[in-house]
C-alpha cells in the first residue's frame, strides 16, 4: 500500500515538475527565438504613444483687463488604423457632422501613409460640430452589442486650443494674429511670440502607469497686459472711419499716447481684419506695411516737422520765439526755391507767426541758419530716421538724408526743415515731439505694460530716449504751439483744455515730383500743456472734401481729444487748477 | 554490548516518514515565502499601476478643464466684448455721454483708477522630483537600487 502511494506521488511530482520545466523552456524558448525581436518591437510600439501637446498661447488683455486675445477649444478628429471596424461607416459620420467628401476621407483611410497608426481626418473642427460626432459615436456605440466592436470604433477626438479673439477686428492693426502652426503674425503676436509661446509639442508618451511621472508638464505662454484701453481703442476706430467717410479720405491712423510715459493708448488704422479669420489676410492687405501704417508706413509727415525745426532752434539759441523774419514768400537755398503753402509773403514775422501760420519759407531760413551740420544733429537726436523701438513689429525707420549720404543736395535742408523729402511714421513724430510735451525728455513708446506668469506680475517701466532739448526750450515751445493753436482759432480747440498742437498738410511724392492734387493731412497735439496726459496723432490719407490738415486732421483731433478727456477722466484746466491749489 | 548499542541508535533515529515529512514541510515553508513575497510584490506593483492610471486620467483631466476654462474665458469675454456691450446699451435706451454733459466734482482722497493686476496666488505645478522614490519605485527597483548603492563601511571601536 505505501509503495503504491509513493509511485503515484512520483508519478504526481514528476508531471508537476514537468510542467514546471515546460513552462521555463517555453519562455526561454520564446525569448531566443528568431521571433523575439518582433516581440520585443511590438512591445516597444505599445509601450509609448506619441502625443501632441498643446500648450496653452499667454493671453491678451487691455489695461483693464479685458481679454484680447485668448483660446477657445477646438478637436482633431482622427481614426486609430488598428482599431478600425468599418471605413465606410466612419467615413460617411465625419464627412456628414463636417461637411466632408466621404468618398475622399474613405481613400484616405483606405491608403494611409506607410508607418502610421494614427491618421488625422480633420484638424480645428469647432467644438459643437466635434461633440455631435463624439455623440453619434457614443450612440452607436451602445447600440453596439457586447463584446463587439462598434462600426464606428478607432475614431477619436483630440481637444487642443485654437487663438481666440473676442473683439474682432479691435484693435486688430496692433495685436496681430497667430496661424494654426502656431506662429505670430504682425503686431504683439509677432514680437512676443516667443513669450507668449504655445507651439505644440509632439513627443513619446509611457503608457505603463509606473511611469506616469514620465508625463511632460508644458509650460501654458505668458499672458501679457497691454497699455491700451479697450473702450477708448473702439472709439478711436470709431471716429476714424467717420472721418474717412466725412472727408472722403483714401485711409488714416490715429494714434494717441501717454506723453510722459510713452505708454499707447489706442492706435487706430484703417484697414482693420477680423482676426478670427486670419486667412482673409491677402484679400484685405497688400503689403505689409498696410497692417499697422502708424508703426510701417513711413511718409512725408510735412508740417509736423516744423516743431522739431523750431525746438532745435530754439534750443540751439538759433533763435528766439521774438526773432523777427521778413517773409518775401521765397526763399532760395541750394538752387532751389521754397515756397509758402499758398505762394504768398507773410511780411515781418516773429517765430510765433512763423509756426502759427505754419511758413515753410520761414523755417528753411531757421534751419539754414542752423547750418545742416547742427540741424541734422538735432533731428537724429529726435529720433528721425531710426526705429523708436516700440514693441511692435515690422517698425520701419523711416528715412532722413543726411549731408555725406548720394542722394542728398543742400536744398534738403530747407525741405526738409517743413517736412519735405525726410520720411517719418507717426510713432517717430510722437515720441521726437514727446520731448517738447514731456519737460525735454523723450520716451520710448511701447504697447506691453505687464507680464504675467506663475501669478506674478512685472510691470514694464517707462524708458526714455535721451532729452533732445532742454526742459526750458520744451516749455517755451509749448505755449508757441498752443498760443498759437488759440491765435488761430484751430478747430483742434477743445473748449476748457489748453492744447499745444501742430497741422500738417504734404504733398505725396511720385515718380519725378509730387502728386499735384492729393495730400497727406496731418495734427499733432497734446495736453493739458501744464500736465500733458495724451498726445494724438492723425493722420488722413489722401482726403477729398479738403486738402488741408487744418481742416480735416485738426477736427478729427478735436473729436478724439473729446473721447480721451471722457475716458481717462481728465477734467477741464479750471478744475484741475483748483485740485491742485492746497 | 554491540546488540545494545545498535538498538539504542534505533531508538533515537527518526522514522524515514519523520525525516520525509520534515523536507515537505521545509519545502512547504520556503514555497510559502516566496508565495508571501510574490504576493506582496503583485500587490505593490498592482497598486503602483493603479496610481500610475489614476495619475494618468487626473493629467488628462487637468488638461481638460485647462481647455474648458480657457473656452470659458473667451465665451466670457465676446459676451462682453466692446461691440456686444455698446449694442446692449443701446437696446436699453443709453446715449454715449457728451464731453460738454459731464460735471467734474472734486472729490477729496480721490484716487483714480490704476490699470489691471492680475496678481493671483501660483498655480500648483506637480513636481516630479518632490515625489519621494518610494512612492514610485517597485519592489526590483529597490532591490536593484540596494545592490548598485555603494556599500559604507563604518568603523566602530575605541581608539587611543
Amino acid at each position: 500500500m505505501r509503495a503504491q502511494y509513493a509511485w503515484r506521488s512520483s508519478v504526481l511530482a514528476g508531471v508537476l515538475a514537468f510542467v514546471g520545466f515546460a513552462i521555463v523552456f517555453q519562455i526561454v524558448r520564446i525569448q531566443t527565438s528568431p521571433e523575439a525581436n518582433t516581440f520585443r518591437l511590438w512591445a516597444a510600439q505599445s509601450a509609448e504613444t506619441i502625443q501632441t501637446y498643446y500648450p496653452e498661447r499667454g493671453l491678451i488683455y487691455d489695461r483693464d483687463g479685458h481679454l484680447l486675445a485668448g483660446n477657445k477649444t477646438v478637436y482633431e478628429i482622427g481614426v486609430d488604423l488598428k482599431n478600425i471596424k468599418d471605413k465606410q461607416a466612419i467615413a460617411n459620420a465625419v464627412g456628414s457632422e463636417l461637411g466632408l467628401n466621404p468618398n475622399n476621407l474613405y481613400n484616405l483611410m483606405a491608403n494611409p501613409p506607410s508607418n502610421l497608426n494614427y491618421l488625422v481626418l480633420a484638424n480645428y473642427v469647432d467644438a459643437d460640430k466635434a461633440l455631435a460626432l463624439e455623440q453619434l459615436k457614443k450612440n452607436t456605440d451602445a447600440q453596439t452589442l457586447s463584446g463587439q466592436q462598434s462600426k464606428l470604433s478607432g475614431l477619436q477626438f483630440t481637444p487642443h486650443p485654437e487663438r481666440n479673439y473676442p473683439e474682432g477686428s479691435l484693435a486688430s492693426n496692433v495685436i496681430g494674429f497667430v496661424s494654426r502652426e502656431g506662429r505670430g503674425y504682425f503686431g504683439i503676436e509677432e514680437k512676443y511670440n516667443d513669450v507668449l509661446a504655445g507651439a505644440p509639442i509632439q513627443m513619446k508618451v509611457p503608457v505603463d502607469p509606473n511611469k506616469a511621472a514620465d508625463i511632460p508638464q508644458v509650460p501654458n505662454g505668458t499672458n501679457l497686459i497691454l497699455t491700451l484701453n479697450r473702450d477708448l481703442q473702439a472709439a478711436t476706430e470709431q471716429i476714424l472711419d467717420a472721418s474717412l467717410t466725412k472727408y472722403g479720405a483714401q485711409g488714416g491712423t490715429i494714434v494717441v499716447m501717454d506723453p510722459r510715459n510713452g505708454e499707447i493708448l489706442a492706435m487706430a488704422s484703417t484697414p482693420r481684419m477680423d482676426l478670427n479669420q486670419f486667412w482673409n489676410y491677402q484679400s484685405i492687405y497688400h503689403n505689409a506695411s498696410d497692417f499697422n501704417p502708424a508703426v510701417s508706413m513711413p511718409y512725408e509727415p510735412g508740417s509736423v516737422m516744423k516743431i522739431m525745426t523750431m525746438a532745435a532752434a530754439l534750443d540751439d539759441n538759433t533763435v528766439k520765439p521774438s526773432t523777427t523774419f521778413l517773409d518775401t514768400g521765397i526763399f532760395l537755398i541750394g538752387g532751389v526755391t521754397i515756397h509758402n503753402w499758398n505762394d504768398q509773403a507773410w511780411g515781418l514775422q516773429n517765430m510765433l507767426g512763423c509756426i502759427q501760420n505754419s511758413l515753410n519759407v520761414c523755417m528753411a531760413w531757421v534751419a539754414s541758419q542752423m547750418g545742416s551740420k547742427n540741424f541734422y544733429a538735432y533731428m537724429n537726436r529726435f529720433g528721425i530716421g531710426h526705429l523708436t523701438g516700440i514693441d511692435l513689429a515690422d517698425e520701419a525707420a523711416g528715412r532722413l538724408k543726411v549731408p555725406g549720404d548720394s542722394d542728398w543736395y543742400p536744398a534738403d535742408l530747407g525741405t526738409n526743415a517743413f517736412g519735405q523729402g525726410v520720411a517719418a511714421t507717426p510713432i517717430q513724430v510722437m515720441m521726437a515731439a514727446s520731448a517738447i510735451a514731456n519737460h525735454g525728455r523723450m520716451v520710448t513708446p511701447h504697447v506691453l505694460y505687464a507680464m504675467v506668469r506663475d501669478g506674478r506680475q512685472f510691470n514694464v517701466p517707462a524708458q526714455y530716449s535721451g532729452s533732445p532739448i532742454s526742459a526750458s526750450t520744451a516749455q517755451t515751445l509749448d505755449q508757441m504751439l498752443a498760443t498759437s493753436i488759440e491765435n488761430e482759432a484751430s478747430q483742434a480747440i477743445v473748449p476748457g483744455y489748453r492744447i499745444a498742437g501742430k497741422t500738417g498738410t504734404a504733398q505725396i511724392p511720385i515718380d519725378g515730383g509730387y502728386d499735384p492734387t492729393n495730400t497727406n493731412a496731418s495734427f499733432i497735439g497734446w495736453g493739458p500743456i501744464d500736465d500733458p496726459r495724451f498726445m494724438i496723432y492723425v493722420w488722413l490719407q489722401k482726403p477729398t472734401t479738403s486738402i488741408w490738415g487744418s481742416e480735416t486732421a485738426a477736427p478729427v483731433f478735436a473729436q478724439v481729444t473729446k473721447k480721451v478727456i471722457l475716458l481717462l477722466d481728465i477734467p477741464p484746466d479750471n478744475i484741475r487748477n483748483q485740485v491742485a491749489m492746497p | 554490548m554491540i546488540r545494545t548499542i545498535d538498538v539504542i541508535h534505533y531508538a533515537y533515529k527518526q522514522a524515514p516518514w519523520r525525516i520525509q515529512r520534515q523536507w515537505i514541510s521545509g519545502f512547504l515553508l520556503i514555497i510559502m515565502g516566496l508565495t508571501m513575497i510574490a504576493a506582496l510584490y503583485l500587490d505593490v506593483s498592482a497598486h503602483a499601476a493603479i496610481t500610475g492610471r489614476d495619475i494618468q486620467n487626473l493629467n488628462a483631466e487637468i488638461n481638460q478643464v485647462q481647455l474648458s476654462n480657457a473656452n470659458l474665458e473667451s465665451q466670457i469675454a465676446s459676451s462682453m466684448s466692446n461691440s456686444t456691450m455698446e449694442a446692449r446699451a443701446l437696446a436699453l435706451d443709453y446715449q454715449p455721454i457728451q464731453s460738454n454733459q459731464v460735471q467734474f466734482i472734486i472729490v477729496p482722497g480721490y484716487v483714480p483708477p490704476a490699470p489691471v493686476s492680475l496678481v493671483s496666488a501660483p498655480s500648483l505645478q506637480p513636481s516630479v522630483l518632490s515625489v519621494q522614490p518610494e512612492y514610485t519605485q517597485s519592489l526590483l527597483d529597490w532591490f536593484n537600487q540596494q545592490l548598485r548603492a555603494p556599500i559604507s563601511i563604518t568603523m566602530t571601536g575605541a581608539s587611543q
